[in-house]
């Protein structure tokens, strides 16, 4: 799988808890080719590829104020 | 594990002069929470002051409930707490059903869409106060862009906004305005019931329900009208909810960001490092914008009720027990920002300051919003490379749950 990019940075998968999530974007404020909050549910979605640097996404876990984003382990998501 | 407050946190006069950060560096330095005792009839409370216990609270709404119990240190009758109920003073699952009524327009991709209506707004106040060579800086910019942009979002027209400022000054205790007569405006209510005990939120509720009445009759692409259209479990909401609903927006998308927009010129002052920082490079301006609400922590504290026996930071907690999460403390704590005190425009911004709030269900609905404003004003008083040729000393509003600056005189 392809988990780095050209230059060799890990990339890392995330998603959103749907039932913890409270819609505040701050997710699609820090990055808005992963995440979108849709306008009627209010409910964050990950969009793209869904696939982030590891020090960012690390960076959305961190803001989200509902810790509702979590990080998809390579090997977890392999296991699937 | 617990201490006594070296201080009196109930007394508004201890935050005369700003916040007082000594105290609140001893109480994070001391292990367990704070115990506040009773005074003046006012059961004591129990003080959060560092940064992951205000977290650990904010984020467990179960344990510790916005709906039962006042979200201000003081308490309330239980007829009183229901008669000025909004979502703040709620827990989920209502509450989540009320918030997603109107959460979708302080996403940060639709706040975007106002930036146009902001940036007239913040220039226009900026060209007055320019014109006249200086003035009130709280009155001439930090109180008429808020309550202009949230009163556009609601729909309220622009001929009765200083009407809503008027009422809004008499929400926050201890506001310089002069106190009103119980009957003020024609208010029938006993105070007890009416939010800060005020005829003046009386007279919001009014004024809102004959809005709403018109939007009945004529509806926009507003809030109001978003609304009064709303349906949860097929039901409207009542009059007395829409009212607290609109009363709650009001002074939330108000008071606040006029607090961080009026300690804005202080920091412009007393800060200038970080502000050239920003000149030369304008991708610090997030940042900086962030690093201002930290600062000012417009909220000082909110407080929760405890719903079952817990224990905190190794203090046991018992049910009922007052639970005050003070914001103001938790910007400062020395572990997660570190050299606090300093005042820099390119501060991480993650971990994420708590002015907005710990995190949880009721995380700051107009974050985004409130941000933007600020960003807009700094961006213009860069352009512009407004500087002060003297500033006056700030005029504290007395409070312990807000941190508003009533008068600051500049001249340019
Ligand atoms: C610098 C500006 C602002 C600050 C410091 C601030 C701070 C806060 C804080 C501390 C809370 C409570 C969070 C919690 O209990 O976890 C809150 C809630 C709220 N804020 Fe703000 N706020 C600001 C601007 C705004 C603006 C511009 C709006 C306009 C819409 C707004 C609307 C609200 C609402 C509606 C709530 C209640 C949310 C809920 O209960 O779900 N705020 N704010
Ligand atoms: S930041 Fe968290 S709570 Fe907010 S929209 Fe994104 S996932 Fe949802």
């Amino acid at each position: 799988m392809a988990d780095e990019t050209s230059d060799g940075v890990e990339l890392v998968g995330v998603q959103v808890n749907e039932d913890t999530c409270i819609g505040a974007g701050q997710c699609e404020m820090l990055e808005e080719d992963t995440f979108y909050v849709d306008d009627d549910t209010v409910i964050a979605g990950v969009i793209g590829t869904g696939m982030l640097p590891r020090d960012r996404a690390q960076k959305v876990v961190d803001t989200c104020p509902s810790r509702a984003i979590t990080i998809v382990e390579p090997a977890a998501e392999e296991e699937q | 594990m617990s201490s006594t407050a070296a201080v009196n946190l109930h007394n508004p006069a201890v935050f005369q002069a700003g916040i007082p950060h000594e105290v609140f560096a001893e109480m994070r330095a001391t292990p367990g929470l704070t115990w506040s005792p009773e005074h003046d009839g006012t059961r004591g409370f129990w003080s959060v002051t560092r940064y992951d216990d205000l977290v650990t609270v904010s984020r467990d709404m179960s344990t510790y409930s916005s709906g039962v119990g006042h979200i201000q240190i003081y308490d309330i009758d239980e007829d009183a707490l229901e008669a000025r109920a909004s979502m703040i003073d709620m827990d989920p699952p209502v509450h989540t059903r009320l918030r997603r009524i109107i959460s979708s327009a302080f996403t940060p991709r639709h706040v975007k869409k106002y930036k146009g209506a902001i940036q007239a707004r913040v220039g226009a106040c900026l060209d007055e106060l320019e014109a006249a060579g200086g003035g009130n800086w709280v009155d001439v910019v930090a109180k008429p862009i808020p309550i202009g942009v949230i009163c556009d979002l609601m729909g309220v027209p622009e001929q009765d906004h200083n009407y809503l400022i008027g009422l809004t000054d008499h929400l926050v205790a201890g506001t310089g305005a002069e106190p009103l007569e119980p009957t003020a405006y024609g208010n029938t209510t006993e105070l007890r019931l009416l939010p800060f005990n005020s005829p003046a939120a009386w007279a919001m509720s009014q004024y809102a329900t004959e809005l709403a009445d018109v939007r009945r009759a004529a509806p926009e692409d507003d809030l109001i009208t978003k609304l009064i259209e709303a349906e949860i479990d097929g039901e409207r909401l009542a009059t007395e909810e829409f009212a607290n609903f609109f009363r709650l927006m009001i002074f939330a998308g108000n008071e606040t960001t006029r607090s961080s927009m009026a300690h804005l010129a202080l920091y412009l002052e007393q800060f200038p490092d970080a502000f050239a920082a920003a000149q030369l490079d304008r991708s610090l301006i997030p940042a900086l914008t962030d690093e201002v609400i930290r600062y000012s922590s417009a909220i000082l504290y909110f407080r929760r009720t405890v719903t079952a026996p817990t224990e905190l930071s190794g203090t046991a907690l018992d049910v009922g027990d007052k639970v005050v999460m003070w914001y103001c403390s938790a910007n400062f704590d020395e572990a997660y920002f570190p050299d606090p005190y300093a005042f820099r425009a390119d501060r991480p911004t993650a971990p994420p300051h708590a002015a907005f709030g710990g995190g949880g269900a009721h995380f700051c609905l107009g974050a985004s919003l409130a941000r933007l404003e600020i960003a807009e004003l700094i961006s213009d008083v860069l352009n512009r490379d407004l500087s002060f040729a003297s500033i006056g000393q700030p005029e504290f509003v007395e409070s312990n749950f807000v941190n508003g600056i009533e008068h600051l005189e500049v001249t340019l």
